[in-house]
């Protein structure tokens, strides 16, 4: 033990323990000083002045969201026009048909069925058809807006358009292939399609 | 003071208890086990599911309430004991107070961890996190409580020696604050003999129990282990304490400013904000007297360093010192709003807090055991090599633990937040955020079993040298009282340790000060609901359906509240409002999502994919790690306690008319009914109608769809 040491050494002594009266490490203290100052200050920033709160926090991040997406909203999917022809000719394509089956199994089969035969969701291999005549473009819609009162997610806000429309592929590659234990009928019979 | 009376008249010949103390030490290792493995257990089961060998009893939201309890409670509660009542006689130069009392304490609290090693498992919970157990439980954590303080101060009042060391100080803090902490989170009106609803509700459960669940933290693991450290550090190491200042200065910061931290929980959640602004700017200022604990440990050893070569006791002080300042400099750092806003809900917490509780709290009782046991049983401690060796081996599971939750907690925020170039979630499956991070999981497991094989080392190395101790006679020690020694200190602090009563007062006024002033507002919650919005309560149905999503700990893997954030929106809803949660009793905000955020999953899924999924959740989302619930489909629901509830509900101030609780098991039937005819119709099994599964459905439809515009 040095002197140094000994000169510090107060006469408290409990059950043999005794006590330096060392003086405050600077570092620490000046730690301690900074937290209580940045402290207040933020304190004040945030409840005096006027600094943004969290709904005004949000709606900036909301608003550079909406120059991403261009305009488009998104929790209710976007709404791009597809054509007909453009999907029929993906369904020519065995590439993005059987990406579309893939994406298919992951997302869809939970409530279609793996085979299309319906399950929560409706069949969607047969000739009837709840939302539109069972035309492809009629299809990319429903999947990307949904039916979120019927419990139909929108999955444009989730889904990359390409993924979207591979799976619309794949579900008219599908058409007509009378899978096993098929779902009851839903929605109008369409004929002639 | 330290002149020796060699007065052979003013000697006295007293017996400490060290019998007590023997107890509560084999208690802490017995419970230490338990709680060890029940956490490995848990830590499996997310890794693996199936784990939970398809038990209700077992399955994750009823084993990890008794793993934390069993860890806070059983493990470091007894340990704390331990010390305190070992320390506390020594510094007090006095036997305990009564030995009666200690012996009631002691019993009582082992009967109370047997009550909640039952109860829980079987779904007896408040479902609020460290404070699960049913009230008559909380009664009787009171009492015994109580027991503790009357045995504690009865010493205090009766002790030989005039001034109080500062491990007496934290004591003291510990006794007074785990009080009123646990009395106020726990004010519920019984139901039924295990089933009660807490007075507060939505916000102002959410705040209470914040308060109550970061300062159990502060008051149950970090006052009393500073307190144990103060004395058994320099006592094992032979060398006196750093900077008794410094003890002054960190000791009243700590006490008086981490009882407003609370609302660090609550950042971006429907808290009022200036709650979450205090929240986190006094966590910010914990960081420094947290500090002051760390640095008066370590700087005590200068000197001394080189037993830390030697000595395993100092290993692990050094050890359990250095995770206590990195665990107290990440909790600061984790309450900045926008780190939160990263971590929360993430396993980072996770990681956060075992690097407390094993590292700091674990560490810090292995070191004061391997100091105690030899010396209570009058031995040598049966090897040193085994307590190196438990030293290494500990260390690698603390470190790999808390490595892998961080990286997972990292990984998993950094998923949910990710937005695409095209204003879309890259993650928008929940689920793909699970399974990348399962491989972390086992690492943690892995790390786990290392911490616990070091445990077992220590076991055998205590049990050999107990066994091979010789039976001890207990031993007198003279002592001098010097209580009538006039105080000659002129300076105040010196004083006030002479002066027990004021100074446990003046502790008590430290840590209501923050309790009142955020408590208090939020007690009107009404004032924070806007006026053009109206929550419709929950339907009776509904209300058994929530009782199964709690009885279940549903609320250990999902939250309940949506922060105001872009990814957040997109992924789950507008942010959750104060009116949200207004009835919700308990509030089931949650902290840590392994799953997603449920608050607006009402009318997301038709009623058949909720059977299918609770029934077996892989048959919807395969991957889930989930548990499966498949006795929701074979139990019935408890119509009968319907009407208790709802009454308990009305006089708590939920709208429900007369009617509504007088017919609440008719009008439960009723709807049950019509929920399993729509199932049926969807495809689902018949003679679903009086099953648990329909309720919970009801409840899981409920969510998000209650808020009506007047
Ligand atoms: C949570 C269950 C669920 C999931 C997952 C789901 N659907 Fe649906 N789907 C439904 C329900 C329910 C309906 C019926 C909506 C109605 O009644 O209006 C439906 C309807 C549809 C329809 C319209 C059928 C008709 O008869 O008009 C199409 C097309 C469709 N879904 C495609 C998909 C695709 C593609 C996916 C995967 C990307 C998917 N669904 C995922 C539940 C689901
Ligand atoms: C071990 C953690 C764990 C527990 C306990 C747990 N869940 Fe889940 N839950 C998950 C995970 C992971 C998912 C995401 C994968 C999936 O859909 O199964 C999930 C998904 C869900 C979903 C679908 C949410 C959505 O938006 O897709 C619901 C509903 C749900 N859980 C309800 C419950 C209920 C009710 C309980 C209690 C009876 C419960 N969970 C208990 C982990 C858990």
């Amino acid at each position: 033990m040095s002197n140094q040491d000994q000169d510090n050494l107060t006469d408290h002594e409990y059950d043999g323990i005794r006590e330096y009266d060392n003086k405050l490490p600077i570092w620490w203290l000046a730690t301690f000083i900074g937290t209580v100052i940045f402290a207040f200050i933020y304190w004040l920033h945030y409840e005096f002045a006027g600094g943004p709160d969290l709904q005004a926090e949000l709606k900036i991040e909301m608003e550079q969201l909406q120059e991403k997406t261009g305009g488009h909203g998104h929790d209710h999917g976007t709404a791009v026009a597809v054509s007909e022809e453009e999907l029929l000719k993906l369904m020519t394509s065995a590439d993005t048909v059987s990406n579309g089956k893939l994406a298919f199994t992951g997302k869809c089969a939970s409530c279609h069925g793996d085979q299309l035969q319906g399950l929560i969701g409706p069949n969607l291999v047969d000739e009837y058809w709840i939302h539109g005549k069972g035309s492809l473009s009629e299809i990319h819609t429903v999947v990307s807006q949904g039916v979120p009162e019927k419990g139909m997610p929108a999955w444009g806000a989730m889904l990359k358009e390409d993924e979207i429309k591979s799976i619309v592929a794949y579900i008219g590659s599908q058409k007509g292939s009378n899978p096993a234990n098929p779902k009851a009928p839903q929605g109008e019979k369409v004929v002639n399609n | 003071m330290s002149q020796v009376d060699n007065n052979p008249k003013n000697f006295e010949e007293i017996y400490y208890d060290d019998d007590i103390v023997k107890k509560f030490i084999l208690a802490t290792m017995v419970f230490a086990g338990v709680a060890f493995l029940a956490g490995l257990m848990a830590a499996l089961q997310l890794a693996y599911w199936p784990m939970n060998m398809n038990m209700e009893w077992l399955t994750f939201g009823r084993l990890r309430p008794l793993h934390t309890n069993a860890a806070i409670f059983a493990f470091a509660g007894n340990a704390i004991f331990a010390g305190i009542y070992h320390s506390t006689q020594r510094l007090l130069k006095a036997r305990m107070f009564s030995d009666s009392l200690s012996k009631i304490h002691f019993w009582g609290w082992q009967l109370i961890i047997v009550a909640a090693a039952i109860t829980l498992p079987l779904g007896y919970s408040q479902a609020k996190e460290y404070a699960e157990l049913e009230w008559p439980i909380d009664i009787a954590i009171a009492v015994i409580w109580v027991v503790f303080a009357i045995n504690f101060f009865g010493t205090l009042w009766k002790r030989r020696e005039k001034h109080m060391y500062v491990a007496l100080w934290f004591y003291i803090a510990t006794i007074i604050t785990v009080a009123v902490l646990h009395i106020v989170n726990s004010i519920e009106i019984p139901v039924s003999l295990f089933k009660s609803y807490p007075v507060y509700a939505g916000i102002q459960d959410a705040l209470v129990q914040w308060w109550y669940g970061h300062n159990a933290v502060a008051f149950f693991l970090t006052t009393p282990f500073l307190g144990l450290m103060y004395y058994y550090l320099p006592k094992a190491a032979n060398r006196p304490v750093y900077s008794y200042r410094l003890s002054i200065i960190h000791f009243w910061a700590l006490v008086f400013i981490y009882i407003w931290a609370g609302p660090h929980h609550l950042l971006y959640t429907a808290l009022p904000e200036w709650a979450q602004t205090l929240g986190m700017v006094f966590s910010v200022m914990l960081w420094a007297p947290s500090w002051g604990g760390m640095i008066n440990g370590l700087l005590t050893l200068k000197g001394a360093w080189h037993t830390l070569r030697t000595d395993p006791i100092i290993k692990f002080f050094v050890a359990a010192l250095t995770f206590y300042g990195m665990a107290t400099f990440e909790g600061p750092l984790l309450s900045i709003k926008t780190v939160s806003g990263l971590a929360h809900y993430t396993d980072w917490i996770v990681g956060h807090v075992h690097g407390g509780a094993l590292g700091w709290n674990g560490f810090l009782t292995f070191a004061m055991f391997y100091y105690l046991v030899p010396r209570l049983w009058n031995t040598k401690l049966y090897s040193e090599k085994l307590a190196n060796i438990h030293f290494w081996i500990g260390f690698l599971g603390v470190m790999g633990y808390y490595v892998s939750m961080v990286a997972a907690g990292i990984t998993q925020g950094l998923m949910w937040r990710a937005i695409g170039a095209d204003g879309k979630l890259i993650y928008p499956d929940f689920v793909e955020t699970v399974t990348k991070i399962i491989p972390l999981y086992w690492a943690r497991a892995f790390s786990g079993t290392l911490f616990i094989i070091g445990f077992a080392v220590m076991a055998y190395n205590i049990y050999k040298t107990i066994k091979a101790a010789p039976a001890s006679q207990p031993v007198a020690v003279k002592v001098t009282s010097n209580m009538k020694v006039q105080e000659t200190s002129t300076e105040t602090h010196r004083a006030l340790e002479g002066a027990a009563t004021t100074f446990s007062v003046l502790t008590l006024l430290a840590v209501l000060v923050g309790s009142v002033i955020e408590i208090y507002p939020t007690l009107s919650l009404h004032k924070y609901v806007p006026k053009d919005v109206q929550t419709v309560p929950y339907s009776q149905l509904e209300l058994a359906g929530r009782d199964i999503y709690i009885r279940e700990g549903c609320y250990v893997c999902h939250s309940q509240q949506i922060r105001p954030m872009a990814a957040e929106v997109l992924r789950y809803g507008k942010p959750s409002t104060v009116a949200d949660s207004m009835y919700d009793r308990p509030f089931q905000w949650g902290s840590k999502r392994t799953g997603p955020d449920l608050a607006r999953v009402g009318k997301k899924y038709p009623d058949f994919w909720h059977f299918r999924h609770m029934i077996d959740p892989r048959a919807t989302t395969p991957n889930s790690i989930m548990p499966a619930y498949p006795w929701l489909e074979r139990h019935k629901i408890d119509f009968v306690s319907l009407r208790k509830k709802l009454s308990v509900m009305q006089n708590l101030g939920v709208p429900y008319t007369d009617e509504e609780v007088a017919n609440a098991d008719i009008q439960a039937e009723k709807d049950a009914k019509k929920v399993a005819a729509e199932l049926k119709a969807q495809g689902a099994p018949d003679n679903l109608h009086d099953k648990e599964i329909v309720a919970l459905i009801a409840y899981l439809q409920s969510m998000g769809q209650k808020e009506k515009k007047k």
